[in-house]
């Protein structure tokens, strides 16, 4: 064996394939890492500060506007909390178009990622381009999944990209029963190309590894939380989405844009395969049983089991959109009167990344005092950084630059990171003398 | 199959209208028999829009190439080749071709057109010039389409 130590600086100056602005910086000194720091450079974007003043009912449409990947998540988070604070008990009706809206969000989101962003990285492939010439069954399969995602949130909120469905109190509008017979015909003939795509995730050849790590979810005790449920973790902590801040904390790193969170001064996991862990009781008994077939042992330690999770969760949301529209009828009104009052807000549901934590405090007239928000990347950039560590120790420093290099963007691909959603407001100190 | 498909990319930004005007023009100018649409930065689901149909005529607005307002037609052997990694958030038109033509789904023809612009503030109406480009346009267009499908 080589005992030859050697120093390595990589940077990623602009990381390819996730969604927004980083970058990663590596230094090895003397087979030893140094320096490790995924750089998130994109610049704040002012989202909670913009929220201050404005009236309950332009929160769910301004902060749709946070992410084009997964505005359904932060209107939904932002209603449920601005819904629990004013005791507006929502309808049957847009109780469950609530979670199937929330379905289609998660089918594109996660098309997209295990298609065009992670799945390349397996293949050898810098892109889905490159992954098309090996794979265009499959290609074509993901982008008619991610098409379907789409089509089920234009259905509820008029468009796919920044929707406007949501209202606090319910949905602005009802689909007719002839548009939703037409998008469950549709969602059906989805479900043998979903359990397809299970099979063929299930297929890939991933790196074996073992990490240790407490998973954060929602938890439900019917359906696999998605859109409403307390906050649990692998370590046994059950919560409501009110006591968030007693267990979790925010701080600023000098090299990032956004806040790193921390659970009892560790980092944690969100996401699917977080979800997947804590909730795969919870998946109906045919999802269940594929997942069985696949071999996957859960709780799963292997990050890269990620990919498997999400194609695992396109499935369980298209049956859910299937199961919530069987019998579906135009209701008398989608939506029930809201009274707003003064008070703090706390709401989360799952992101197709993770949990999304919304706290608002409110006045009389039901404008926002102040906003908080802390998006499921925030909360895995600091798993993000400890896993490259171990990933990187267990993949081996005295490998060629290039394969550092591809196994970092890799690991990190894995999270899914919506870098754009996570950039916050730097807090300043200034001191005078 | 659909014979001729028009589709006008862009957003309501400034100039970024561009695709949408040559749309509007052509469709002020009276058109049967064509399948003509506006999208908003489409991405990946550009692909399904490019299947069935026999010509598919894009246009989009582009920036770097020359002075604002210029037209510009571009072959499949123009197409640079798109070797970036990719974002969804950076999936553009040339990304969706590059991935179509891998996937054979690229129309027997493609006519694609760029008009080059300015300003592309959030609200702002286009400049006048890019909406005379976009008459321009329209009617260069409407004068090489068949006569059954005017």
């Amino acid at each position: 064996m080589s005992e030859r130590r050697r120093s390595v600086a990589i940077h990623v100056p602009v990381l390819t394939r996730v969604e927004g602005e980083g970058a990663l910086d590596l230094r090895i000194d003397n087979g030893e890492i140094v320096q490790l720091r995924l750089r998130i450079f994109e610049p704040p974007r002012f989202f909670e500060k913009f929220l201050e003043g404005r009236s309950y009912t332009e929160i769910p449409d301004m902060v749709a506007r946070i992410c084009g990947i997964c505005p359904v998540a932060y209107q939904a988070t932002a209603a449920q909390a601005l819904e629990r604070l004013f005791g507006v008990e929502l309808g049957p009706w847009a109780r469950a178009m609530r979670r199937v809206f929330y379905c289609g969000e998660w089918i594109q989101s996660h098309s997209l990622h295990i298609h065009l962003l992670a799945a390349p990285d397996f293949f050898g492939c810098n892109s889905v381009i490159e992954l098309a010439r090996i794979a265009p069954q499959e290609v074509r399969r993901g982008l008619r999944i991610q098409a379907l995602g789409n089509e089920l949130m234009d259905l509820f909120g008029a468009r796919s990209v920044h929707p406007v469905g949501i209202r606090v109190g319910g949905f602005h509008g009802a689909p007719s029963v002839e548009r939703i017979g037409d998008i469950r015909d549709k969602l059906r003939a989805a479900l043998p190309e979903a359990e397809a795509l299970i099979r063929w995730a299930a297929g890939i050849a991933v790196p074996q590894d073992d990490q240790d790590f407490v998973c954060v979810a929602m938890r439900h005790p019917l359906d696999y939380a998605i859109e409403c449920g307390d906050i649990g973790a692998s370590d046994g902590l059950h919560i409501g989405a009110e006591a968030y801040d007693e267990h979790f904390a925010e701080c600023h790193e000098p090299h990032s844009t956004a806040l790193f969170s921390s659970y009892r001064q560790r980092p944690y996991l969100v996401g699917p395969l977080a979800r997947l862990n804590l909730n795969h009781e919870r998946l109906p008994p045919r999802i269940k049983a594929l997942l069985a077939a696949t071999g996957l042992v859960l709780p799963s330690r292997n990050l890269f089991h990620s990919l498997l999770a999400r194609a695992v969760e396109i499935l369980l949301a298209l049956h859910e959109a299937l199961r919530l529209l069987d019998g579906y009828r135009v209701p008398d009104s989608p939506w029930v009167p809201v009274a707003p009052r003064a008070g703090v807000a706390t709401g989360c549901t799952e992101a197709p990344r993770g949990l999304l934590w919304h706290r608002y405090e409110m006045d009389a007239d039901g404008c926002v005092v102040s906003a908080r928000i802390v998006p499921p990347t925030s909360q895995n950039q600091a798993r993000i950084e400890e896993d490259l560590r171990l990933s990187l120790l267990d993949f081996g420093l005295d490998r060629p630059d290039e394969a550092l290099r591809l196994h970092c963007e890799k690991v990190i691909r894995n999270y899914d990171p919506c870098i754009s959603c996570a950039t916050h407001f730097l807090r300043m100190k200034v001191e005078r003398t | 199959m659909s014979g001729v498909r028009i589709l006008g990319i862009g957003s309501p930004s400034g100039d970024d209208q561009a695709g949408w005007l040559v749309v509007d023009a052509l469709l002020a100018g009276g058109l049967d028999d064509i399948d003509i649409d506006k999208l908003d930065r489409p991405g990946a689901s550009l692909i399904p829009m490019l299947e069935n149909a026999a010509w598919v005529i894009l246009i989009d607005a582009m920036q770097g190439s020359g002075r604002v307002g210029g037209i510009q037609r571009f072959d499949r052997k123009d197409w640079p080749d798109y070797r970036h990694g990719l974002s969804s958030h950076g999936f553009g038109v040339l990304a969706a071709l590059s991935l179509a033509r891998e996937l054979g789904s690229l129309p027997p023809r493609l006519d694609l057109y760029g008009i080059e612009i300015g300003s592309t503030n959030p609200g702002e109406d286009a400049a006048a010039v890019i909406a005379a480009a976009a008459q321009q346009l329209a009617r260069r267009i409407a004068d090489e389409l068949p006569r059954t499908g005017r």
